[in-house]
């Protein structure tokens, strides 16, 4: 066996923690049940690693086993990559029948037709998705199997998702390659990036729950906003207030679980407005900020702001649109014209 | 007001090392009984005191040898004013036991105490105290710890951190952006942060420099002097933009950092000062912290 494929799977294993290995190597069934069970799970990670390459050697593993194994880690941690997600235009309105042969094919001619020394693994799951690794080398090196790029692609939708590795020279290649494959003719990034694999896809095919645009004048079911009082002394101050901030932040919001994101940005490039009195900045020019917002669940946590008080009900458009325009990367400008108040972003 | 009066430029050189360094903060009573005169027997006593330690089993690197020399040296151009007493600067280095052929020293912490127009708290001092209020710590906190241990017991006096109050951040990032800068500049860069939520949020909220610059220039009406009321105006303006666009109160979330192309600085007394042109007014500020958190 190559001895860079047996540092690679070691390395690979290594990653796994200790109690996922047998599983992982179970769903990988390079080894046999038999090659399995002479496997001493309970000592230090460093021995099972050479284990697991030892049996490797005796069913001579190349790399593209090692790839899979690769895949299935991957799979199983997606959310310690960042994805960002691609979508595709087609030409005419036709649905084809999608050949995954054909696609594979299609992908793998069109990439080595440009590079010669390209690892490409394909693996498909039950949920139709079918995940692509791509090792990229150069002309001269052998591919870095370390800096794979990882493409999900869901073949009834038009939509791909794409954890690129830091080699982004090799972008406009696996674009081209996943067209040409697909039979559609555009391909453009869309703003938007998470680590959430899931919530991506939620976004994107619209899995989540939405908000609805009715404005009802009574508190939806079920709605008991605060926890109980035992003491029926302590009254509730604004109690309307907060049942209509409660209100509208699920009309806003949608009843359901938000989407789970990292970060959104936005590039303001609007016009600094004041009070007239203050005597201050009057420019005919934009003030340019830069707007960032993080958190382990962003759309959650900007859900419980105008409950918490740190803003009014309704929050902005310019966040709550986030799920429904599909996007995290905003860039606003002024909307000239008759409503001075409202943004346009492009 | 910067740059203060009989002190156009500090040499770039000396105070080089100042710049582009995450210092923690401490304010520091003031020292019994310090003697200029004696920085090389202080060096060489804070120097068996930090092997003694290390012998206790409080050892700063395990399975590292390493011995640690000691340099005290005075910096007579940082400082306000001559009724300021001169920096104190106090280096750490090691030189690693295996390599003693290629024996180059190498600096693994320093720390310096100064004190810039520091005249409250210098003012109605008795005699045989010595006031540098301000302390700056770079490197590994068991050697702060090791450090600021000698110090006070050797001279009496109280360390304690220096926290920077969101009040103060206003203050800091409003002054600064008000800076004149030769070069392009980075932005000016607010951080909240809300933690109290169920999932915690942090907002960044960067502003270019020049339209930063312009907003402060119209809200300060003295040139050379800062009010309060200045400074609330000019967050309050950042407050009513940020609203606008996001309908969120940014004045009640918690401001943790600000930074700017002059310096940078968080609440949890942490500052980085990028460029020596406003290194005296910056010191100043902090001496001024410093000296309120004392007294």
């Amino acid at each position: 066996m190559d001895e860079n494929v047996a540092e690679y799977i070691r390395r690979t294993v290594l990653k796994i923690p200790r109690d996922e290995i047998k599983m992982m190597l179970q769903k990988w069934g390079f080894l046999s049940e038999a090659q399995l069970q002479t496997l001493n799970f309970y000592q230090i990670k460093d021995n099972i690693s050479q284990e697991v390459v030892h049996l490797c050697e005796e069913n001579s593993a190349d790399i593209k086993q090692a790839a899979v194994l690769d895949i299935i880690y991957n799979h199983i941690y997606q959310d310690k990559r960042i994805w960002s997600v691609y979508q595709m235009k087609k030409s005419g309105e036709e649905l084809e029948y999608f050949d995954i042969t054909d696609f594979k094919k299609k992908f793998k001619r069109r990439i080595r037709s440009a590079l010669k020394n390209v690892t490409i693994t394909f693996k498909e799951y039950k949920d139709n998705a079918i995940w692509i690794r791509v090792a990229w080398g150069t002309p001269q090196k052998k591919p870095n199997q370390y800096k794979p790029t990882y493409v999900v692609y869901h073949s009834q939708t038009p939509y791909v998702f794409i954890s690129a590795s830091v080699l982004k020279s090799n972008m406009p290649l696996l674009c081209q390659a996943l067209i040409v494959a697909s039979n559609y003719h555009d391909i453009r990034e869309m703003e938007l990036r998470s680590h959430s694999l899931n919530s991506l896809k939620d976004i994107v095919f619209k899995r989540y729950s939405q908000n609805f645009q009715t404005y009802t004048t009574k508190p939806l079911q079920g709605g008991n906003v605060e926890p109980e009082n035992a003491d029926i002394r302590i009254v509730q101050e604004n109690r309307s207030e907060k049942e209509r901030i409660y209100r509208v932040n699920q009309e806003v919001f949608g009843s359901g679980p938000q989407p789970k994101l990292e970060f959104a940005q936005y590039r303001l490039e609007t016009m600094f407005k004041s009070d007239p009195k203050m005597d201050v900045l009057d420019k005919k020019e934009p003030f340019r900020c830069l707007v960032k917002f993080s958190s382990p669940h962003l759309l959650e946590s900007l859900k419980s702001l105008a409950p918490a008080g740190m803003a009014d009900a309704p929050l902005s458009p310019l966040l709550t649109c986030i799920p429904h325009k599909a996007r995290n990367y905003f860039k606003i400008r002024e909307k000239k014209g008759l409503f001075p108040e409202s943004f346009v972003s492009p | 007001l910067f740059p203060p009066p009989g002190q156009e430029s500090v040499d770039p050189q000396k105070t080089a090392f100042l710049l582009r360094k995450a210092w923690t903060l401490y304010s520091v009573t003031p020292l019994y009984r310090f003697r200029r005169a004696r920085l090389r027997d202080y060096a060489r006593l804070l120097s068996a005191f930090i092997a003694a330690e290390k012998q206790k089993g409080l050892a700063v690197e395990v399975g590292v040898e390493l011995d640690i020399k000691v340099a005290l040296s005075s910096l007579a151009e940082l400082r306000g004013s001559e009724l300021d007493q001169a920096a104190l600067l106090v280096q750490l280095s090691s030189r690693s036991r295996a390599s003693s052929r290629n024996s180059e020293d190498k600096l693994v912490w320093s720390g310096w105490f100064c004190s810039v127009f520091g005249d409250d708290l210098s003012e109605n001092l008795p005699e045989d105290f010595t006031s540098l209020p301000l302390f700056l710590s770079h490197g590994a906190e068991s050697y702060t710890a090791l450090v600021g241990s000698w110090f006070q017991k050797t001279f009496d006096c109280c360390f304690r951190r220096l926290a920077i109050s969101p009040q103060n951040l206003s203050w800091m990032v409003a002054m600064w952006a008000g800076c004149k800068l030769d070069r392009a500049a980075s932005a000016v860069e607010l951080v909240f942060s809300v933690p109290r939520l169920a999932q915690p949020l942090d907002i960044s909220y960067a502003i270019h420099p020049e339209d930063a610059k312009a907003l402060w220039d119209t809200v300060q009406k003295t040139p050379g002097e800062i009010t309060q009321e200045e400074v609330d105006v000019f967050m309050d303006c950042l407050y009513a933009h940020f609203h606008r666009h996001f309908k969120i109160h940014l004045s009640a979330a918690k401001l943790v950092k600000v930074s700017t192309a002059v310096a940078s600085a968080h609440c949890d007394g942490i500052v980085k000062i990028l460029h020596s042109q406003y290194l005296p007014g910056v010191l100043m500020l902090l001496t001024e912290l410093a000296i309120s958190q004392i007294q």
